[in-house]
């Protein structure tokens, strides 16, 4: 990057502009503890400069900066993610977006908010609640999670199966176009909004958000216990079809529940079981409604547990926190699957099988967020300080996204890392539309490069599959994890 | 409301292995909300931890990460929030302990250091002027080393040494005068309690002080200490256990023994038409667990209208004071204070009580300079004012 660049950009942000090597360090991960010795061969993730807009005009002045100089753009807010989706890997500018946060407007006719992109859910709906409103939908790490980070993900989570993804909650956004250019858009714009949910940053910058929301209604939850997989199924089953839709619908397997109850977090003996957690939302007669329908459903089937109420609530209260997990290991390593609902037992049947073969610990949890699909999470134990050890493991997370596939799954993201899976994620024709709007709104490839529509020369799908394959092998021939 | 469990501190690599760098931290952290930078967020300076001291990579121990380091209040909002139950506030305290151990502490912690050795105070004045802020009571004397009182009064350096701070142990001793309590002190035999020492890394050195003022309770036969600082209070509670074993110390913060006194009608409290609010002090409630004792001891005076501030009990602001963040950083912890002061005019008190000088002080500075109608008061105030 050009040194006047960085000094015209140091000079305009002053103190919320840094090129320090020591701070753009930070900046060069997300979640993921990939280690240096594989990233930085192949990617430059150290950003040239980080600068901290605290408005749109701001952005728009970044953006026209780097598109008259190519300069490659990286927003980020919470870096929750961990598929470098905020991480640059060709340097250049971080936009840190955090500074543009803050509720702007509640219309209670229309019953929407309109908040600033930088804002976390969980700032959102602390300064909803009071006046009596809430979200219809929010991130399962809504503590950390920007309002358009998510947005820019695919929005699916806490909510979703009552209320739908967040693009069915967005009726417009403020969005700076990669040439500077700041647009409104809604559905029936040109570009439509629709174009920037689920596309990480890639097509500009998103700074404002008007959504939906719901009145705050009072809820009740349930925490069944099965023996078996396919119990559980029949269970989600007769859930998702019955009448009163649940606000959140989410489950774990056996080895979940035993990780837990041995780090000291489970709210009781669960530990030989799945567990279902339901969460319903609505008015006093509602939730009569689904009381009486549980028990109905339920309260006959002897092989069902149903835990009392005051411990479906723990469930619900410890919502944000499933990463507590990671006490058991040092280090987890897994993958995030889109999943249709009908094959979860036999991807988890499938998993168990996987589990053994490669004496892995696989730890499997996650929501229903649609009522055909599911997001689910497996996980295993690993140690990123036995680097030898770490990398062969990192195989295993092939191996995960290769049994979802099997069973109509793929990976929930793109970002850097699942950029080997693009085949599996997209159709085709759908990539070449996507890759289209890339051309349009992004010609130079300045926003957030490296991401969502092509996989970089070192994780093109043949080589990544060879690559992981062997890595694979050499970990079931020696029997190393990093674990061990 | 989350569900939040800390889990016991397992050593630094191991916990910052744990770490899964969500940022569930990020928005808690006072400091991070005035720095704005990812280095000076709690999951930035445990990745950067993990490289230096779990991955042994050394070099990487710079200035600028000494400095974060050294930026912190050590109010424990980011235990609050960890999503892997980290407590954080022990990983601050044993990174500053190996930074000092290093050698690359920053240098307004030696000076404190080197201060407290000679000193046995964190001011520049002789600690046989402990007492001096005595001298403004009726009967000075009655601070005067006892033994065999029912209760020792540990003040603490900054209500000892600093007029403004001066004003908690006055109205304690006031109360205590009032109510009949048989009390005393350690007068210039009161050492500071460890605490400033603890919090930039120097343990060792911290033990030598706090050995000292149980060997002095000891001597006194005292068997029931109040503390009025909450940073004393929980080097009392917790870092003094190994000194005091096989002694037996009832160990209170003055809120707590005055809800005593109260309890035992031996306090009558006037009216006071207040809207007042409360300050949790991190020691006192993050650390030391003490949420309820003043919000009763407020909510017993009649007239006054209590309001809650937006973020109170586990989830409060910090002051900036804390951590030794003033001796490094003062214009940091002041941009944290008026972090807390924009809380208090939105809800309207007339006055915000706290129970900590250092809060007190750094709230009564924030208030002035935002030019608002507020008075800052200690509890221990506030109870001697429904007293008159």
């Amino acid at each position: 990057m050009e040194a006047g660049v960085m000094e015209q950009l140091k000079q305009q942000f002053g103190v919320r502009a840094t090129d320090s090597l020591f701070e753009c360090g930070f900046y060069s991960r997300d979640m993921a503890p990939v280690p240096s010795l594989l990233v930085d061969p192949l990617f430059n993730t150290r950003p040239d400069i980080v600068v901290r807009p605290v408005d749109a005009v701001e952005t728009a002045g970044i953006l026209k900066t780097a598109f008259a100089d190519n300069i490659p753009i990286t927003p980020r807010a919470g870096a929750s993610t961990v598929y470098f989706n905020s991480v640059p890997v060709k340097g250049g500018i971080v936009i840190d977006l955090n500074l543009i946060a803050g509720i702007e407007d509640i219309d209670e006719a229309a019953m929407t908010v309109t908040v600033r992109a930088g804002t976390t859910w969980l700032e959102l709906e602390k300064y909803l609640n009071p006046l009596g409103f809430a979200l219809k939908s929010f991130p399962s790490s809504a503590p950390a999670a920007s309002i358009g980070g998510w947005f820019s993900m695919m929005g699916y989570g806490i909510g979703s199966i009552k209320y739908g993804s967040l693009l069915s909650q967005v009726q417009s956004i403020e969005v700076i176009l990669p040439t500077g250019e700041c647009r409104w858009l809604t559905n029936d714009t040109k570009p439509p909004l629709a174009w920037f949910a689920a596309s990480e940053g890639t097509l500009g910058i998103i700074t404002r958000l008007t959504l939906e929301i719901r009145r705050l209604s009072s809820m009740k939850h349930f925490l069944l216990a099965f023996t078996d997989v396919g119990e559980m199924r029949r269970a989600l089953e007769s859930i998702i079809n019955a009448p009163v839709v649940p606000y959140n619908l989410h489950f774990a397997d056996k080895r979940y529940a035993l990780a837990m109850q041995s780090l000291g977090f489970s709210p009781s003996d669960t530990a030989s079981s799945c567990t279902l957690g339901i969460d319903y939302e609505g008015s006093r007669a509602e939730l009569d409604i689904v009381q009486n329908m549980i028990i109905r459903l339920f309260g006959d089937d002897r092989t069902i547990r149903l835990f009392p109420e005051e411990e479906a609530r723990q469930e619900w209260t410890g919502k944000f926190n499933a990463l507590r997990l990671k006490r058991g290991g040092p280090s987890v390593l897994g993958g995030e699957i889109w999943l249709p609902v009908k094959t979860l037992p036999g991807y988890l049947a499938d998993i168990k099988k996987k589990a053994d073969c490669y004496g892995l610990d696989l730890i499997s949890y996650g929501h229903v967020v649609t009522r055909e699909r599911a997001a689910v999470m497996t996980l295993f134990y690993t140690n990123e300080t036995r680097i030898g050890s770490y990398i062969l493991d990192l195989a295993m997370v092939k191996k995960i996204h290769d049994v979802g596939y099997r069973h109509g799954g793929w990976p929930y993201g793109v970002g850097l890392w699942n950029t080997p899976y693009l085949g599996r994620i997209f159709t085709l024709p759908y990539l070449n539309e996507l890759r289209l709007r890339k051309q349009m709104l992004d010609g130079r490839g300045i926003m957030n490069p490296g991401k969502l529509y092509r996989a970089p020369f070192f994780l093109n799908p043949v080589s990544f599959a060879v690559g992981m394959g062997t890595l694979a092998a050499v970990r079931r021939i020696t029997g190393r994890s990093g674990r061990r | 409301m989350r569900e939040i469990i800390t889990k016991p501190f397992t050593g630094m690599e191991d916990e910052a292995l744990i770490c899964g760098r969500c940022g569930y931290c990020r928005s808690a952290c006072p400091v991070y909300n005035v720095v704005g930078w990812e280095s000076a967020t709690p999951r930035g300076k445990i990745a950067k931890a993990k490289e230096i001291f779990s991955q042994g990579k050394h070099t990487e121990l710079s200035a600028e990460f000494v400095q974060r380091m050294a930026q912190c209040t050590l109010c424990g909002a980011c235990a609050q929030e960890c999503s892997t139950g980290i407590d954080t506030r022990k990983m601050w305290l044993e990174l500053r302990k190996r930074i000092a151990a290093l050698g690359r502490e920053p240098k307004a912690y030696k000076a404190l250091r080197d201060n407290l050795q000679e000193k046995k105070n964190i001011s520049n004045f002789s600690n046989d002027e402990r007492l001096e802020w005595a001298q403004d009571l009726d009967d000075p004397a009655v601070l005067k080393p006892r033994a065999g009182a029912a209760v020792g009064y540990f003040v603490g350096c900054v209500s000892s040494f600093f007029p403004q701070a001066a004003q908690v142990p006055l109205a304690i001793a006031e109360i205590f005068s009032k109510v009949g309590v048989d009390f005393t002190s350690l007068g210039g035999e009161e050492w500071c309690c460890g605490f400033p020492l603890i919090s930039t890394g120097f343990v060792d050195e911290a033990r030598q002080f706090i050995r000292h003022n149980v060997d002095k309770i000891r001597q006194l036969g005292i068997h029931t200490l109040v503390a009025s600082c909450p940073s004393c209070y929980s080097v009392w509670k917790e870092d003094s256990r190994e000194a005091l074993q096989g002694y037996d110390l009832e160990i209170l913060h003055t809120t707590e023994y005055l809800v005593r006194l109260i309890k035992e009608g031996r306090l009558s409290l006037q009216e006071i038409p207040e809207t007042v609010t409360y300050h949790d002090p991190c020691d006192l409630g993050r650390t030391s667990g003490i949420y309820d004792a003043p919000r009763e001891i407020i909510r017993s005076i009649p007239g006054v209208r209590f309001v809650e501030l937006p973020h109170h009990r586990e989830q409060a602001l910090c002051c900036g004071g804390g951590g030794t963040l003033q001796s490094v950083d003062a214009a940091l912890a002041a941009k944290i204070a008026r972090l807390r002061a924009g809380e208090i005019r939105s809800v309207g008190a007339t006055v915000v009580v706290s129970a900590c000088q250092q809060c007190e002080q750094m709230l009564t500075a924030a208030v002035r300079e935002a030019k608002m109608p507020v008075r800052v008061l200690d509890v221990s105030q506030l109870v001697l004012e429904a007293m008159d």
